[in-house]
């Protein structure tokens, strides 16, 4: 695991230098943001200027470097706040509603694909399909806004967005997390029912199945000690992409629940070209996904002997 | 040049004339200052855009100023029908040769550090404007400031300027008064430390801010309303919290459901299921935004003003402005809307001529041979995007070889600033640029940075006399006048494109009293009764 951790260095300092080149490329820069369609072609060379984007490239860029060394990401241009600030101010928000919409996306997810499989061709199994295709090809936005219209303005059950810290108060959490995880976990739970579904129906047919039918096994220990077993390796693959989106911030749910998350954070910073922002946020996301690789790898090691033997996850 | 000292001083005391006369009428309907029937409360107001930050010198973000211009306030404002008027100066002297502006502070302003306002402050706030304000430019005529006591603050211009007044109390980057301790502070990280009636208790950027009452706002005593953004100002509620709600569909339902108390903008299709709703009322400002687009004058064919002329001749603004505004807008004869001071349809004839055979005669006189016209737009405005996506058509129903190119807004805008190749019709609108009056719309057209890019920024001598007439002339008829001749040479030019004008709906609680809606939330004067 630490040579895993090691090897992922050089790799995050090209994604820094890939977004840092990247970002530049693009047109359109902070001073043109702020000063707006008005500002003369003086204001906005002087707008630059205040934030130092008339640098050379080089100087930029080593700057860049020369800060992360130092642990610092730098200062939003638009927020004016340190970007590991705006980052650890937000990850709360995207990481419990990442959290709740995983442990949804999980329970359900799991349950319909091995009833799918339990009750292949069955209307059962063709319903659960039907409905997991439904959720894969929503827009998500507007899943959000009919989940808005129906259980908070009709309903009145949930708030129409916003987001209240856990540890302020867990129930008013609870309340205002849960339309957006409900529409974050609707697009994956489809995704993870059909993969399940799929991983079961191969598992089914294996021989030690049969043979432990044949023993006189119920048919619940058949499935979850001996068939489970076998399907949680496709099963972790996908949970992994499925957190590693979840947790890297949906754009689309955070703006329509007004969640002020990552997702949020790192698309106002595209929109409105905060360098610092941008660059800081995305080697923060592939630090992210990067660790997670290594859970992921892990997690099956601990659920396949033969990955440990073959010295797979380290 | 005594005449014109006079003027000068007409002009500035002109400004406040004009409320003087409103101020009476209000004092004959109410002769006490507002006093607010009920405190106490936290009045959520929703935004439609996040605000970037509160540094109100160096942005120009109208999501800035909606919260900003309840905490900050300046030496000059503007009155409801956006004349100067004095906010925190209690008085304006113009010296006979017309250059130097003394002005007298009003006493026992506090600043929300509970340190008391001096000329010192005033001093300091506009050196850090001219160091990193957005609108410096405004700044450029002075030739040096002092500060003779506590209380005195000098203007001294390097000549005199009749409208140099009008410029400095623009409140489109407005010049607020910051503690001098702050004025070192570079930009985008200036503490958030006004005199107004709300302080600020906490901002989460992206997510909301939380303004509070400040105990020692001293509301002004020369008024009895709020007037504009200056006037006898009163924080009613204890808070106030501007969440960012950007989704226009999630804004609407949570005002619906009584979440928050007031929307900033209600988009045309939920407007009339909220006039249904009795528990909200819906509130309009008529007259919001100009749809505007300008063409490029150094790229080809547009460099030609056949072509652009034949562009304007082929247009049915009625089409363009249904599409752009969901049926919402009033065509409008020119760069200023009826009712203010530079108001004309000088050259009205030239819009929305609908004439598709004027066009192609004038595209053959200027011989276009179906180049390219390339409307540059974006997504992030809806507005824009839909505007270019009508033109087109009729461009092309006219002859014309018209093509859209999509952007995001930064790129579009910074295309259009910097480059003279890759354009030939920018798209955007115009609220303050509208607002702040005649002579500030007409330097979008002028030198040194005419929009539209002419060959080495050199603007046509005839529009440039009179544009330097409307802000010299030493009377407002005579301005007026000239202003007029300005827009026909623009119409006739076609340095930029007036579609129309769409209003500004916004909607609050029943519970909420007292609102009225302007150019960014005035939230003084505003109370909630349960």
């Amino acid at each position: 695991m630490a040579k895993r951790l090691v090897q992922s260095i050089p790799l995050l300092l090209l994604v820094s230098l890939l977004s840092f080149c990247l970002i530049k490329l693009v047109p359109g820069d902070p001073a043109v943001v702020m000063g707006g369609s008005n500002a003369t072609a003086a204001e906005i060379e002087a707008i630059r200027k205040n934030l130092g984007l008339d640098k050379p490239f080089l100087e930029q860029i080593l700057n860049f470097y020369r800060n992360l060394a130092h642990g610092d990401l730098g200062r939003s241009l638009l927020l004016g706040q340190p970007v590991k600030d705006a980052i650890i101010e937000r990850l709360p928000a995207t990481l419990s509603v990442a959290l709740y919409s995983m442990v949804l996306t999980l329970a359900v997810g799991l349950a319909a694909g091995v009833i799918a499989a339990l009750r292949h061709n069955t209307w059962i199994d063709q319903s659960v399909m039907v409905v997991a295709l439904l959720g894969v090809s929503l827009p998500n936005f507007w899943l959000g806004l009919v989940l808005i219209l129906l259980f908070s303005v009709q309903l009145g059950w949930f708030p129409t967005g916003g987001y209240v810290e856990p540890a302020v108060n867990f129930f008013g959490w609870l309340r205002a997390a849960t339309l957006p995880a409900v529409s974050l976990a609707l697009l994956q739970i489809g995704l993870l029912a059909r993969i399940t579904r799929s991983a079961m129906l191969e598992v089914l047919r294996q021989d030690y199945i049969r043979t432990a039918r044949a023993k006189g096994l119920t048919e619940l220990a058949v499935i979850a000690k001996h068939a489970m077993a076998n399907v949680r390796i496709p099963v972790i693959t996908v949970v992994g992409l499925i957190f590693s989106v979840l947790l890297s911030g949906s754009i689309v749910i955070e703006t329509v629940f007004s969640v002020p998350g990552m997702g949020a954070l790192l698309g106002n910073a595209i929109l409105r070209r905060d360098y610092p922002m941008i660059q800081g946020g995305l080697l923060f996301v592939a630090t992210a996904l990067m660790l997670l690789n290594i859970l992921t790898d892990v997690a099956y090691a601990w659920c396949d002997p033969r990955v440990r033997i073959g010295g797979g996850a380290q | 040049m005594k005449t014109m000292h006079a003027s000068i001083h007409q002009i500035a005391v002109a400004g406040m004339a004009v409320f003087l006369s409103a101020a009476s009428v209000q004092a004959e309907a109410q002769t006490q200052p507002f006093r607010c029937p009920r405190t106490g409360g936290d009045l959520i107001f929703a935004l439609e855009s996040k605000v970037p930050g509160l540094d109100q010198h160096t942005s120009n973000a109208g999501a800035t100023r909606n919260v900003a211009l309840n905490v900050y306030e300046s030496l000059v404002t503007r009155d409801e029908s956006m004349n100067p008027m004095l906010e925190l100066a209690e008085s304006m002297v113009l010296s006979p040769d017309g250059k130097t502006y003394t002005f007298k502070l009003r006493q026992g302003i506090q600043f929300h550090n509970g340190k008391t306002m001096t000329s010192a402050d005033v001093m300091a706030s506009f050196e850090r404007y001219k160091r990193v304000g957005v609108d410096r430019s405004i700044l450029d005529p002075v030739d040096k400031w002092s500060a003779p006591d506590a209380n005195t603050f000098v203007i001294a211009l390097k000549e005199a300027r009749p409208l140099f007044i009008e410029a400095l109390s623009s409140f489109t980057v407005p010049i607020v008064i910051i503690p001098a301790e702050n004025a070192q502070a570079p930009a985008q990280q200036l503490p958030v430390v006004g005199t107004g009636p709300f302080r600020l208790e906490e901002f989460r950027a992206d997510s909301f801010v939380k303004l509070r009452r400040f105990d020692g706002y001293k509301p002004d005593p020369r008024y009895t309303q709020v007037v504009g953004y200056g006037g006898n100002k009163r924080a009613c509620v204890d808070t106030v919290t501007f969440r960012m709600m950007t989704e226009a569909a999630a804004r609407t339902a949570a005002l619906e459901v009584g979440e928050i108390h007031a929307v900033e903008d209600v988009p045309a299709a939920s407007q009339k299921r909220l006039a249904e709703n009795k528990a909200i009322k819906l509130a309009r400002m008529e007259t919001f935004w100009m749809n505007v687009a300008y063409p490029n004058f150094s790229a080809p064919p547009t460099d030609n003003i056949k072509v652009r002329q034949a562009m304007l001749a082929a247009m049915d603004f009625d089409e363009i402005m249904e599409a752009a505004h969901e049926g919402q807008y009033k065509l409008n004869p020119g760069f200023q809307f009826p009712g203010q001071q530079y108001f004309t349809d000088s050259g009205k004839e030239l819009l929305n001529q609908k004439n598709r055979a004027k066009a192609r005669q004038l595209l053959q006189e200027g011989g276009y041979k179906g180049e390219k016209i390339e409307l540059l737009t974006n997504r992030d405005f809806p507005t824009m995007y839909n505007t270019a996506l009508v033109m087109a058509e009729q461009l092309k129903a006219a002859g014309m070889n018209a093509e859209l190119v999509v952007l995001d807004w930064p790129a579009a805008l910074q295309r259009s600033q910097k480059d003279t190749a890759g354009w030939n019709v920018f798209f955007t609108g115009w609220i303050t640029v509208i607002a702040v009056g005649g002579p500030q719309t007409l330097r979008q057209m002028a030198e040194p940075n005419p929009v539209y890019r002419p060959k080495d920024n050199k603007v046509d001598p005839a529009f440039m006399a009179a544009f330097n007439e409307v802000n010299s002339a030493p009377t407002l008829p005579a301005r007026q006048a000239a202003f007029a001749r300005a827009q026909r040479i623009a119409l006739e030019q076609v340095m930029a494109i007036p579609f129309g004008v769409a209003p500004k709906t916004q909607a609050v609680r029943t519970n909420v009293e007292g609102y009225k809606p302007y150019y960014t939330p005035r939230l003084s004067n505003v109370w909630m009764t349960n």
